[in-house]
């Protein structure tokens, strides 16, 4: 297919640009993100993407079961509860005025 | 409601504030009334069904619309909720890029496909665009990881 068609930018994608990509991935991934020396294969960087993503899910799975035990196990509208909630938030602040209700 | 107004940037902390926000909303919705001692497995794993759900919705939320493997996801928990059966027609996204349909470095790769199956709403996007929602996906699955996390061990202390 030529190349020929202008439109959105780009018309070739440059091996450098490849490259590139393939790095920024491998920096997100633990077990790849302290190879500074040798550059990952990109085969080898798909997988351990693979891995980690799986990995990740399987981390959501396992939090989700913990939760939802954890949470049965206290009445949601004890001041227990209402702590653990105000902890939590303020934790993870967000600005109050810009806040969705 | 309106959508938040607080600019969703992929900067971490912001990611896991406003997910941390939404996924506590949504957990409160949640049925968890105690039902005696939990012997029933069955409502055991239906719950964490639940809970797990609540949260790839809210991080998917405050990503919104900006990311290809975010609205597949909130699309998926819209035609659940439909109950499948009365969805007539499936709304497909053009690809916005149609001249990178041959940019496949990965070709022979397996590993490409197995990639494709991971990452919600990558089956039929190019290479390039498969990389970068990988790497966002990765970066929100990070951040929704911490905040339960921390939500777990918040509720474990007691």
């Amino acid at each position: 297919m030529s190349s020929r068609r202008s439109g959105s930018g780009a018309s070739r994608i440059t091996d450098d640009q490849i490259i590139d990509l393939v790095a920024k991935l491998q920096q997100l991934l633990p077990e790849l993100r302290n190879r500074r020396s040798n550059k990952a294969s990109a085969s080898k960087v798909l997988q351990e993407t693979c891995n980690y993503v799986r990995s990740l899910h399987k981390e959501v799975d396992d939090l989700s079961d913990r939760l939802s035990r954890l949470l049965s196990t206290i009445d949601d509208d004890s001041p227990q509860a209402s702590i653990i909630r105000n902890e939590f938030t303020q934790t993870f602040p967000i600005i109050e005025f810009l806040r969705v209700y | 409601m309106s959508p938040s107004q607080q600019p969703t940037s992929t900067n971490p902390s912001s990611l896991k504030n406003q997910f941390a926000h939404r996924f506590i909303r949504a957990l409160k919705t949640l049925n968890h009334t105690k039902t005696g001692a939990a012997h029933d497995h069955n409502q055991m794993y239906r719950r964490s069904i639940r809970v797990k759900i609540a949260s790839y919705t809210a991080m998917a939320s405050v990503v919104g619309s900006r990311r290809a493997w975010s609205r597949a996801v909130l699309w998926k928990i819209i035609k659940r909720s439909r109950n499948q059966g009365l969805l007539l027609r499936k709304r497909k996204r053009r690809n916005p890029n149609p001249k990178r349909e041959d940019f496949n470095p990965f070709r022979n790769s397996g590993q490409e496909l197995k990639l494709r199956k991971l990452v919600p709403g990558a089956e039929t996007m190019d290479s390039w665009c498969l990389m970068g929602e990988t790497a966002d996906y990765i970066k929100c699955l990070v951040a929704q990881v911490e905040v339960m996390k921390t939500l777990v061990d918040l509720y474990s202390i007691t």
